[in-house]
Parts: structure tokens; sequence; C-alpha cells
């Protein structure tokens, strides 16, 4: 049943009208019209769609909306003024930063297609907030062996991400 | 590929520009008053790609606008074409806009997957606009063309200068592109059910800047998608939304060829703006909203009945079923029968072997999706992300029984396919365009992945006979191979064959894929055998095939290198060795040379002495191979280690070399060439569609298994530019340079050669024991 749900996402409060065990995924693209996290699997096996929920990744194709509710969440668009938050920016910069992660994959030329990378970004936030300087052994055993499942690219892009994932965390430490 | 001699549209010009002009020019410029703009014409026509607006515009703020067929396939091809188009024009790359894939914005249509061909359309209407604009700068400032330069769009000489964007001003340059080529269109009469599937072709050879001359070309730029893919920004094809949209999820049959008997009954109580939709065994649910679509599909799909098909052999017995096949005549063949007969009959020592590969899938990460909107004026758009655009849209007028002018395809980027789409159709369009004819609305259909996984044409499983004679000096005097598989050309639409609409009909064939790399090996006769799919007709699904990167030659090049593997330890020669003494191609000798060097191989026969077959200690082992396709010459070299008892592989460090003439942009090729090698790696190690008498099994990333980030090897890349050589394709088949070099390691490690791919544990052990 269709309930009012208040959700947190990237810094602002949202009401929507939504059944209560509906996918976060669903909510955030089709109610908040977010093109960040995509459809992949729909059943926590690829990683697309990943988020941050309270700053830990969470698989928003099977997560239910409502048990986000009271929690934050961030999707790529929202991990600007994450950074910008943590280092003090003023609104001006925000609107000009990105997050080092996000430039770092710029910077690698990170994505092919790119449909995958969102999540990897998202992957890559959390992994950096738990071990700042993550070995390229530790990147590979977080993408790979963290569960629910391995972060999957299909493009073949994983040297790229450890790349970047490494220069973001040297960009973190400035 | 429209351009069938890699070199031609390449070569060095005779003549230069200035040369050209001196002589009186080729053309006529005038401004011409301004018109519509490309794309803004009525209906669904495609622009006219005789003017030179329906490709290239230059807007008064000195930028410019380029408009082609072809799309983004995720390894840069939108960033390569700005770069050979600011080359020719003199422009920063940043300068340029590109319009992609849109049949009513853009002129040209085609093949995705080709970087040269298409770059050859811009390339030589880059050439002939910049004539234009040096004729058009020399009246405007009083100065003649020889005595003028252009730097960053701004023509000077003389201390005097003017900027592209002024010399245009707001109006049209009146520039008569020459082109041939037919559209695409259903044609029962060709190979794919299609003709024009190439595109339109620029004609003439207006000179070229000589690439000496490069200042673009050649540098790292970045390419101009990737910060809207990192901040979210990109709108992919699965963003689209429509007023009163609908969408919708397909209720699939149990099997690739069951017949409806009863749809579900939909619970509207449950489910209050859910429909059911039904033309004949297309059956889906679309609602306004998509949670309720996803579950109204799941409820009426349980509540649905079918009748039993079992129209497949069943993985096991696709071997058994490639062999029984009664296959007549080759569908192509190359090379002299009689001498490699005779080779083969005085020849000192014979080696013949049998290669295979199952099915394998272009899984691309997001399932298929695609959003159509047919309304009552006949008119029909579909935004999705086929790499064919114009392909599909001759595909959905056929189906639809329009006229093509009426249909627009509008391409937005998604995920990689890997030449799933090259012929036009394999995606949801078709369930797209038929519920929203027969619902009046715009629906969105997305594919679930098991969906995907199961429904999606695939990259057919093979099997290859070939041999060789050995002369006296252990050097190869012939050699014969015979490729045997399913066709690879089914781009018919699902929807349509469920719906018992009307679809293209691709006939059964195969074509010899290899780019024969060794000139001293003479005597060599390659026949190639392609029957229908199995399970398929006009009214079944079955198992479709369609090509995957590096079609054909990935697997017949697996075939014939790993040949050369075995033929160098029969000859006691170190392989690399053994193919540079059957070559004198200097480029494929100088790649071979450069990767061999940055791999720190030394010589030595395979297996080494080291070799075993049991043990649970990692051994080493380490092989090679080369390839030659679309003016490039690549090398692998695989290190791995294999645990025998327990049938583990791990690949521990990849060298890939490419020669491909002009690199366009290092930087991007190196990130080909390291996702080719993970793509390469995962078909060697892991992948197989599994499927029984009915269905694809398949389903899931869980089932249908890739390369995981932690089984990703060290990769080291080696490039070698060349500017005598024209461009190269490189950004494709480093996948293909793969499994060959993998297999031959496992035989360096092991002693025993895997004539089969993939080696999966299971069939690592079985090997290792037999």
């Amino acid at each position: 049943m269709a309930n009012e749900l208040t959700l947190s996402v990237n810094g602002a409060q949202h009401i929507v009208s939504v059944s209560r065990e509906m996918p976060l995924l669903y909510v955030l693209r089709n109610e908040l019209k977010l093109s960040g996290p995509r459809f992949g699997c729909g059943i926590a096996q690829c990683g697309a769609c990943s988020v941050l929920v309270n700053g830990e990744e969470v698989r928003s194709c099977i997560a239910p909306v409502s048990s986000v509710v009271e929690n934050q969440v961030t999707t790529i668009e929202g991990l600007p003024a994450v950074w910008a938050a943590k280092k003090g920016l003023s609104p001006s910069d925000v609107a000009k930063s990105l997050h080092p992660v996000q430039q770092a994959w710029i910077d690698e030329q990170v994505p092919q297609c790119g449909y995958c990378q969102s999540g990897m970004m998202i992957a890559a936030v959390e992994l950096l907030s738990k071990n700042p300087n993550p070995t390229v052994a530790q990147i590979k055993d977080a993408f790979t062996n963290k569960p629910p499942s391995p972060h999957l690219c299909r493009c073949g892009t994983y040297v790229a991400i450890i790349d970047a994932v490494q220069r973001a965390a040297e960009a973190m430490k400035a | 590929m429209t351009i069938a001699d890699s070199r031609s549209p390449f070569v060095t010009p005779v003549l230069t520009r200035r040369g050209l002009l001196k002589m009186g020019g080729v053309m006529m410029v005038s401004f011409a008053i301004p018109q519509l703009v490309a794309g803004d014409a009525a209906g669904g026509t495609s622009p006219d790609p005789q003017r030179l607006s329906s490709w290239l515009e230059i807007r008064h703020d000195n930028t410019i606008v380029v408009r082609t067929g072809r799309t983004e396939i995720g390894t840069g091809m939108s960033g390569f074409y700005a770069q050979v188009v600011a080359e020719e024009l003199c422009v920063p790359p940043e300068a340029i806009t590109l319009i992609m894939g849109d049949t009513d914005k853009t002129p040209d249509g085609g093949y995705s997957a080709g970087f040269r061909s298409g770059a050859a359309n811009l390339r030589k209407v880059s050439a002939y606009t910049y004539l234009a604009l040096l004729s058009l700068a020399s009246q405007a400032l009083g100065i003649p063309v020889s005595e003028l330069s252009v730097t960053n769009g701004v023509v000077s000489g003389r201390s005097k200068s003017i900027s592209y964007g002024e010399l245009v001003g707001n109006q049209h340059l009146d520039l008569k592109i020459p082109v041939s080529g037919e559209p695409a269109r259903v044609d029962s009469n060709s190979w794919n059910g299609m003709s024009g599937l190439d595109g339109l072709v620029v004609l003439g050879d207006p000179p070229l800047k000589p690439m000496s001359q490069y200042k673009v070309i050649g540098k790292s730029h970045p390419m101009p998608g990737t910060p809207d893919k990192v901040t979210g920004q990109m709108q992919w094809s699965c963003d689209v939304r429509l007023p009163g949209m609908l969408h919708a999820r397909m209720v699939r049959p149990p099997t690739l060829g069951s017949a409806l008997i009863s749809a579900g009954a939909l619970d509207k109580a449950r489910f209050p703006t859910a429909h059911v939709i039904t033309k004949k065994n297309l059956v889906a649910v679309v609602s306004p909203d998509e949670w309720e679509a996803i579950n109204a599909a799941r409820s009426v799909a349980s509540g649905s009945k079918w009748t039993d098909w079992s129209g497949l052999p069943g993985s096991e017995n696709l071997t058994k079923t490639l062999r029984a096949y009664k296959w007549g005549a080759p569908s192509g063949t190359r090379g002299n029968s009689a001498e490699v007969a005779d080779a083969l009959a005085r020849a000192s020592r014979t080696l013949s072997a049998r290669y295979e590969q199952p099915y394998i899938k272009h899984a691309p990460i997001g399932p298929f999706v695609a959003t159509a909107d047919v309304r009552s004026d006949g008119s029909v758009t579909v935004w999705t992300h086929s790499a064919n655009s114009q392909g599909l849209r001759a595909q959905i007028a056929n189906t639809l029984g329009v006229p093509v002018e009426k249909v627009v395809v509008r391409w937005l980027e998604h995920a990689g396919q890997f030449g799933r789409t090259t012929f036009g159709g394999d995606g949801a369009e078709g369930d797209a365009v038929i519920l929203s004819q027969l619902t009046g609305k715009p629906v969105r259909v997305q594919w679930t992945l098991q969906e995907d996984l199961a429904w999606s044409a695939s990259s057919p499983g093979w099997v290859e006979d070939i041999a060789c004679a050995l002369d006296a000096d252990n050097k190869i005097a012939a050699v014969r191979s015979t490729f045997y598989s399913s066709q690879s050309n089914d781009a018919r639409i699902v929807g349509a064959i469920l719906a018992g609409m009307p679809g293209s009909e691709p006939k059964p064939g195969y074509w010899v894929a290899t780019e024969w790399p060794y000139d001293k090996i003479q005597n060599r006769l390659e026949e190639v055998y392609g029957m229908p799919n199995p399970g398929s007709d006009s009214s079944t699904i079955g198992l479709r095939g369609l090509i995957m990167r590096t079609p054909g030659q990935r697997q017949q090049n697996f075939a014939l290198e790993s040949l050369m593997n075995e033929a160098a330890s029969s000859a006691g020669v170190d392989p690399i060795e053994f193919r540079l003494q059957h070559t004198t191609d200097q480029r494929l000798i100088d790649i071979i040379r450069a990767t061999t060097r940055a791999a720190g191989w030394e010589p030595q026969p395979a297996p080494h002495s080291r070799a075993k077959r049991t043990g649970t200690e990692p051994i080493p082992g380490r092989g090679a191979c080369i390839m030659i396709r679309e003016n490039s010459y690549w090398m692998g070299i695989a290190e791995i280690a294999v645990t025998p008892d327990i049938g583990s592989i791990q690949v521990i460090k990849f060298t890939i070399g490419i020669e491909c003439g002009k690199i366009i942009n290092p930087r991007q090729l190196e990130r080909c060439m390291k996702s080719g090698v993970v793509m390469g790696v995962s078909e060697a190690l892991k992948e197989e569609v599994t499927f029984d008498t009915g269905r694809i099994t398949s389903t899931t990333w869980s089932r249908y298994r890739i390369l995981t980030m932690a089984e990703t090897p060290e990769i080291k890349t080696v490039q070698i530019s060349r500017d005598d050589k024209g461009y190269g394709g490189g950004s494709e088949a480093a996948n293909a340079v793969c499994p060959p070099a993998i297999a031959a390691a496992f035989f360096d490690a092991t002693g025993v050669y895997p004539r089969r791919i993939p080696l999966t544990q299971s069939y690592v052990t079985s090997l290792l024991k037999s």
C-alpha cells in the first residue's frame, strides 16, 4: 500500500507516496528523477544500482524504500556536496567541485560505456572512508569479495578503476 | 565494412589543399539563404546527405556541430571522431559537439563498430569544408589562399585574420557533399536479411592533411562523455520519460519456442492500474507505475499457460550436434585446395587438432530497454541504444508495415553490448513499438537480466578441424582448416517473432574471417560452414546467433594460433621464434619483437621442462599469439599459474602489443587494450551459455560468469604508432588476443594442450586427469 514516506536523499528531504516494499532504486529513478543509480540485475548481483546509506554501500535494487527512512541516502549526484561538507567548502565552491573519486574517474578516464560506474564510484567512496590508503590487493578484494556480490564491469575497466581509486586516495589526503 | 581496402581512404594525398585550390578547385562555394537546420525537416525523414549542414555546421561563436549516424559504443568512438574532424579543420576538439545516431538528425547511418569507415566520412566532409572555408577567407581578407594558415579555427595571413564563425556568420555554407550508398532496408535476398547496413559513403578524394602535420590526432584528448557519466548528468536510454508513458514488463514463454495457451489473469484489486496486453505469443503487463508493472507481470506469468517445446540440443550435446549436421557445401572458401592436399599427402609429418568453444553472450551489464511512441497519425518514434539506428529503423518500419519515413530512431547511450545490435535489432524495441501501437500510449520496456541473458542472441558455439604439414626443416608447408558454426546474423526482433509480425529473414552461412598472418605458408585452404540456428524458424526464437566483438576472427584465430603453438612444440622451437620463421611481414615482426621484449620473454620451446599434470603447487606457464585485423597488428603474451589438483588457473600477467598505423588517442587506446584483455581473459576462463532442450539456463550472473576485478591480471601494453599506414582498428580486438595465449600458457605449464575454452575448473580437472 502506498504510504507517505520522508526520505533524505543527497541532503534534501523528499516526501514520496509509494509502497513500503518498493525497492529504493525505483523511488530514486522514477520519483526523484535521479539517473545515477541504474538497473543492472535487480537481484544484487552486479552493483550498478549501488548507493550510500549513512555512508555504507547498499544495493538499491533490492532494498525496500522503507528500510532507508530516517537514513541519509547518497547517489553520485550528491557526492560533490558530501566532499564539500567534509572540507568545509563554501556553497559557490560546491557547485564547481567534484568529489575526488569523481575527479579521479575523469582523470584516469575510467568509463567506457559507463553503465556500471556509478556503482563503482559508490563502492570506491565507501572503501576510502574505511581504508584511506588501500593496496591493489585490498581494492580488488573490496570490489570482488564484499557481499552481496562482486561489482561487475562488462567493458572490463577494472584496471582503470584500481588506478582511479589510488589517485583518489592521494587526492583525499591533501 | 564499407571500405574494403583499409588503406585507400587514408593514403597521404598527392594533391595538397593549396595545390588543389591553385588548380581552380573542384567545388562552388557560396552562401545560401539560411535554411532549416538539418534535423528540423518535417516528419521522420533523415537529413539530406548531400547538404553540408546535414553533416557539419559552423556556428558564429566558432563552435562546430558534427552529425553522424554512427554511435558511441563505449570505446571512445565519439572522441576519436571529434579528433579526426578537429584535425582536418584545424580547430580544438573541444569546439566540436557531436550529434550521433538519431535518424532524423544525422545523415548517414551504418555499423557503429567500424571506426575507420565512420571516420572516413567525417574526415572527407571536414576536408571539403576546410577547402571551402579557406576559399571564403581568401575572398574576405583579399589574400591568396597560398598565404593563409589556420590555427584554432582562425584563418590568418598578412597580419589579418578572421574566424570560421565570423566567415560563416549566421548563414549556412552551401556545399554539396558527394555520397553513395543505399538506405538500410529489410531484404530477404541478403545474407543477414537486411541490406544497406553499411550506411552512406562520402565520395571523392579531397586533399587530407598529411599525418606529418597532425596536431590533434596522436594526443590523448579526454573522452567527451566522461564528465556526464561520472556526475550523473548523462541521460541514458533507460532514462526516457514521456508524458502518459506506460512501463511494461514482458511475460516470456517458458521456452524459446512455446506458444501461448492462455495468459494469466490479472488481479485488479492488487494491480488496479495495470493491464495485460497480448498479441499471439507476445504477452506484457503495462502500468503507469513501474513497480506495479513488475509485480503484476510476475503474477500474470505464474498463471500463464504455454505449450511445451524442446527444439534445442542441450548444451552438453552441442559438439555432437555440430558434428552430426549434414553440412553440404561450404559457405566460404579461401585458398588452394589441390596444393594443400598434395602438401599434406607429401609431408614428412602432419599435425591435426580439433578446437571448440560453446555459446557465449554479449552480456551487457544493463539489460536492454527501449521506449516507443506510436501515434494514430502513423508516426513512430523509438528511443534506444541500438548501434545501427538506420538498420533498426528499417526493421521497425517493416514489422509495423509503415513507410520508413514515418519512423524515427533516437539514440542514447547505454550499457556496452559488443556488436549485438550491429545489424539493427536485438533489443526491446520490437516489444515497445508493438505495445505502444496496441495501447495508443508511449511505452517503456525494460528487460530483466534473466530475460536479456535468455532471449537475446548469442555468439554461437563452434568447432574447427585444422591440420598442417611440417616439412623436413620443421617448417609448416600447408594448413587446412574447416570451421563449423551456426549462423551469426540473426537480428530478427524478438517482439516481432513472438507477435507473429514480419521481420528480417537471415540465411545460414559463415565467412572466412582470418587475415592470414603467415605469408611464408603459401599453401592454405580455409573453409567455413554456417548452419541454421538451433530451434529457430519463422515462428520460434531458438538459439539466435549474432556477431560479437572481433567476430569470426576471434574463433578462427583461436584455432590457427593454437595450431601454431602445437606445431612449434612439435618442431621443438620457441613458439614466438616459430611464428617469426613463417612471416616476412615487417609490421608483424616489429610488434612481435617489441611485445616480446616488453614481456621479458626468453626463448624456449613449450612445454617447459617443469610442466606437470598433478600437484597442489601452482605451476607457471606462458604462451603467445598474434593476430592481424583491420590494418592492425596484435601480439599477446600470457603468464599464468595452474594448480592441477584443484583445477584452477590464475592469469598473473598479460602483455599486449599493437601497431595500428597512426594512433588517434594513445591513452584511450591503452584503456581499450586493457579492458579488452579483461574480456578476453573472461572468455578464456569462464564464459559459457548453458541450455537444456527448451531454454537457456545461464540467466543470472551466478550462472553466466564473467571476470571479476580480483581475477584481473597485471596488464602491460605496448603501442607502436606510424604515419605511413593510415589508421587501423585499435579499440576492438584485444579480447581475441587472449584465449589462444592463455591456452598456450596452460600447455606450457602442464604439457596438455586445451582444445576447448573456457578453461573452467571442471574442464581443467578432467583434462589433466585424462
